[in-house]
């Protein structure tokens, strides 16, 4: 079975999202930093009267941080009951993917490796997919 | 209906229809052992909660089937076709009889022995299926049978349901979703301008809203009789085991409670109860011998006041032995010797809620097994609830234990540090200082910032610093607002913030757990804007920075102030500017919330002026000081529990603690009394008189009417206004009236069509020898209007 894919853009990437697990794509409105928190964690905003909280996915990955504000595109997907905000450079369109998922020889990069399921292929070309439950934890969930 | 007896006919009921099935597949195969096992659950259940109610034909019953089953479970008889029928006859009497108990019949007499005859299996299976009297012999009178019964009263059947509490819950948390996203819609049309044709409906749905959240909010609620149910089976056992008698007491069974919160103070409650026994009454040998009855009396009484519920538990025992307690807290080096002597007798017994400390000298099975009143204390506190104590050597202990009425709402304080906004749940709160107020000083130890307030000295902590915001050197404390928190240990902190805002009721969701491993975040809320506000996790926060002391420290200095503080017993207001700019103040036990509201919302016509909040209009008071503002306004929303003022101000100033003791006032029936604030005097609003006036009366078909003298310019201005305030609706003077109010110069017959007269004279002075009232003496003249409306209502 081939899944949905939201294809995106994270640290000049092409990225893949499953797309069954994102919730809607929004353009983040005002957003509330909270602070004393890791830097992957750009603060709380509100949709549809409830909060989530907003991922730099560039940070996430343990890239250098990259510019969350007003009208930044982002997925909005749950875990374990949360939702947050994935803020990506740029969100595309859904595409099926062409095939399962596979390792990279080689790696994918420090910082892709922790947070990617594999490579898949898709029309637009291959896209490191995601694994939504790592890039929550953010970079420091492995030193920890 | 009981509500008790309500559950045991629902349970009944839902047992009955769920083994329908396994009746009918046990007739087909009565070896199905698991189909045997089912049956006999419900007749046991059946059986046992009969005893319970007292119903004794029914227990005789189900007792029977039991020992039938029981036998056949047993191996000692074999069930046949003539058994299985006497049971299947005996459930269905069963049914019929509670449908009987739950219309409030009573079942025909008879018919109980010959079944019970068939179960024991002297009657012929034959013989049973001529019993006339019996209904269900074989199938097809089963179903005539049954039909007949059931047909007559099936509305009376269907008065409650069962629904699995995580439903409600769904359903609640849906609602309060609901209210949100209501705000926020509320929030875009107000941007967008007025426009009737959406206003119009929006404001309906606003109501409708704030219908279905009550009666979801009361879906949850739980009457206190539940738990007291299955407390006097704990203190018999209990009282059995130590040797001792116990009776007892309930009162305010109905008082309802959150079912969480009901859920909550069960274990609380249960280490209250045993401790009482074990430790607080005596053996009965005792007991005698001082004078007591031989049986102890353990009480409990439920309250309802405002959104608070209070619970007392008293015993009649020796009381807390409070020397014993200052020794286990010298011995355990909580106190030394020389604290101890110090201590008030009140604070001695306090010393029970100190961690490790039990006054019982051995370890019982019942209770002294390490868990002390400490975490009772502590777990009240976690949800926004209190407990404290008094006791009588010899004569017993009362707890007193003070509850918020549910957990998903929360009172809150909503402070701002670096330029955004954080919540406070209002239960820690103790008090809230200005770093530049004249009572505040402030020194330094080290590297630590201490504040010296009415005598104490309590160190200080920067919200802007604990979040990282700003560094301990760069803190202006001058200029910062200090809230005092006192923690559940009894350590009180200073928390610097930027400002203070309002007081808030939040509703409170969990956030990621990135976010709460920082540890300094308890959740997550949506201000009234839409913008999402973090609530403090204080005790983490305190901990984090070494300010939770471990039993010594200047937790003791503090807590002897604050009872001398209890003592003296300040009364807190909250200080506002009125709309001329006067300061004035209001007992901050009326405050419900702030608010801040567009022009646009007030409505003022005459004497009547009202606000729309949140889709509710509420009386507007405090606007014949001045002018309105062009744009926001702020509200001080007052409730005395029942129904909500709103007192519109310039400015929301400060919270302060007030003497009770007011200078008073004559005249000014709105002012309670000029209390000392800072050494200016601050007049104190009469909440009473204020909520007497502008409470919102009845519906109008609910009013009583009352006629005024007619072209009369003092009953006009004067007279109608007191008059419609105290909830009259007003008549032409042609028409029929519950009351008439004349003057005394007026000739009798202008009473005509007025079941009840109230005559005005003048004179302060009584004259003549008709019964009448000083037109200005207003409590006499509020006193018969009142008398008239009881006299309706009689």
């Amino acid at each position: 079975m081939t899944q949905l894919l939201l294809m995106c853009r994270i640290a000049g990437r092409q990225a893949a999202i499953p797309a069954t697990r994102v919730k809607s794509v929004i353009e983040i409105e005002a957003i509330t930093p909270i602070p004393a928190t890791p830097d992957f964690i750009v603060g709380l905003t509100a949709l549809r009267s409830q909060a989530l909280t907003v991922i730099d996915c560039r940070r996430a990955l343990g890239f250098e941080r990259g510019t969350v504000e007003r009208g930044t595109r982002a997925a909005v997907v749950e875990v374990e009951g949360h939702l947050y905000a994935l803020a990506v450079d740029e969100a595309h369109d859904v595409v099926e993917a062409s095939g399962e998922p596979v390792p990279v020889s080689g790696g994918l990069g420090a910082g892709w490796q922790r947070a990617a399921l594999g490579m898949v292929e898709t029309a637009l070309g291959p896209a490191v997919l995601i694994d939504i439950e790592k890039l929550v934890q953010g970079p420091l969930a492995e030193a920890a | 209906m009981d509500e008790l007896l309500a559950d045991f006919l629902a349970e009944t009921r839902e047992m009955l229809e769920a083994s329908g099935g396994e009746i009918v597949a046990w007739e087909a195969d009565p070896s199905d052992r698991s189909r045997l096992d089912t049956i006999f659950r419900f007749v046991h259940t059946v059986k046992g909660n009969c005893g319970f109610f007292d119903f004794p034909r029914l227990e005789k019953l189900s007792h029977a089937a039991e020992d039938a089953l029981a036998q056949v479970r047993s191996g000692n008889r074999e069930p046949d076709s003539a058994l299985v029928s006497a049971v299947l006859a005996v459930i269905d009497r069963i049914g019929d009889m509670t449908d009987a108990i739950e219309a409030g019949e009573d079942f025909p007499e008879g018919g109980e022995e010959e079944l019970i005859a068939a179960l024991s299996g002297e009657m012929e299976e034959a013989a049973l299926a001529a019993q006339p009297s019996l209904p269900c012999s074989d199938k097809a009178a089963e179903a005539a049978s049954t039909d007949e019964a059931r047909t007559p009263r099936p509305q009376a059947l269907q008065r409650s349901i069962r629904l699995p509490v995580e439903l409600l819950d769904e359903v609640m948390k849906g609602v309060s979703d609901m209210v949100l996203a209501r705000n926020d819609l509320a929030r875009r049309l107000r941007e967008a301008g007025e426009q009737p044709t959406i206003d119009g409906p929006f404001d309906r749905l606003s109501t409708i809203l704030g219908t279905v959240r009550n009666s979801i909010t009361r879906m949850r609620m739980q009457r206190l009789e539940h738990l007291f149910t299955s407390l006097p089976r704990l203190v018999r056992d209990l009282s059995n085991e130590l040797g001792k008698q116990v009776m007892v007491d309930f009162e305010g069974g109905d008082v309802e409670l959150d079912r969480e919160m009901v859920e909550m103070v069960r274990d609380p409650l249960t280490h209250i109860i045993r401790n009482a026994i074990d430790h607080g009454i005596e053996p009965p040998g005792e007991r005698l011998k001082a004078g007591k009855r031989e049986i102890g009396m353990l009480k409990f009484t439920a309250r309802q006041a405002g959104n608070r519920i209070s619970l007392v538990v008293s015993d009649d025992g020796r009381g807390i032995d409070v020397d014993r307690l200052a020794e286990k807290a010298i011995a355990s080096g909580i106190h030394s010797a020389g604290e101890v002597a110090e201590m008030t007798e009140r604070r001695k017994q306090r010393l029970l809620f100190k961690p490790g400390l039990s006054t019982a000298d051995e370890v019982s099975s019942v209770s002294g097994r390490g868990v002390g009143m400490d975490v009772v204390r502590a777990n009240l506190e976690r949800v926004g609830g209190s407990i404290d104590l008094s006791s009588t050597p010899g004569q017993g202990t009362s707890f007193h234990l003070n509850l918020p009425l549910t957990l998903s709402i929360i009172a809150a304080l909503t402070v701002e540090a670096g330029k955004q906004l954080y919540a406070i749940p209002r239960s820690y709160v103790e008090e809230i200082v200005f770093g530049n107020a004249q009572s505040v000083e402030f020194a330094r130890a080290g590297e630590r910032q201490l504040v010296t307030f009415r005598g104490r000295r309590v160190p200080c902590l920067s919200l802007g610093e604990v979040l990282g915001l700003a560094s301990n050197g760069q803190i202006e404390w001058e200029r910062q607002t200090l809230v005092l928190i006192r923690l559940a240990t009894g350590d009180i902190i200073a928390l610097g913030v930027d400002r203070v805002h309002d007081h808030e009721d939040v509703v409170v969701k969990p956030i990621a757990p990135a976010i709460m491993n920082t540890r300094l975040y308890a959740g997550t809320t949506l201000l009234d804007d839409g913008r999402p506000m973090m609530l403090l996790d204080l005790p983490s926060i305190a901990l984090r920075h070494g300010m939770v002391s471990e039993g010594r420290g200047m937790i003791d200095e503090t807590e002897e102030d604050r009872q001398a503080q209890g003592d003296s017993s300040t009364v807190p207001v909250m200080l506002f500017a009125g709309l001329d700019g006067r300061r004035r103040a209001v007992r901050l036990d009326l405050v419900r919330r702030i608010d801040t509201i567009a022009r646009e919302a007030i409505d003022i016509e005459k004497e009547r002026a009202q606000v729309v909040i949140d889709g509710r209009i509420l009386p507007l008071v405090g606007q014949e000081h001045g002018e309105l503002p062009e744009e926001n306004c702020r509200l001080l929303r007052l409730s005395d529990g029942e129904c909500e003022i709103a007192y519109i101000v310039r400015e929301v100033q400060d919270a302060a603690e007030i003497d009770p003791e007011l200078a008073r006032t004559k005249g000014d029936n709105s002012i309670e009394g000029v209390a000392l604030v800072e050494g200016k005097p601050v007049p104190v609003l009469d909440g009473h008189s204020l909520f007497a006036a502008h409470r919102t009366p009845g519906g109008a078909d609910m009013q009583l009417s009352c006629r005024l003298p007619a072209d009369n310019q003092w009953a006009q201005t004067i007279l109608e206004p007191l008059v419609s305030a105290a909830g009259y609706r007003l008549v032409a003077a042609d028409e029929d009236a519950d009351v008439a109010i004349l003057l005394a110069e007026e000739e009798p017959k202008q009473a005509a069509g007025a079941r009840n007269v109230i005559r005005l004279r003048s004179e302060p002075e009584e004259a003549g020898e008709d019964e009448t009232i000083y037109r200005y003496d207003r409590d006499a003249l509020l006193a018969a209007l009142k008398k008239a409306r009881l006299g309706r209502a009689s």
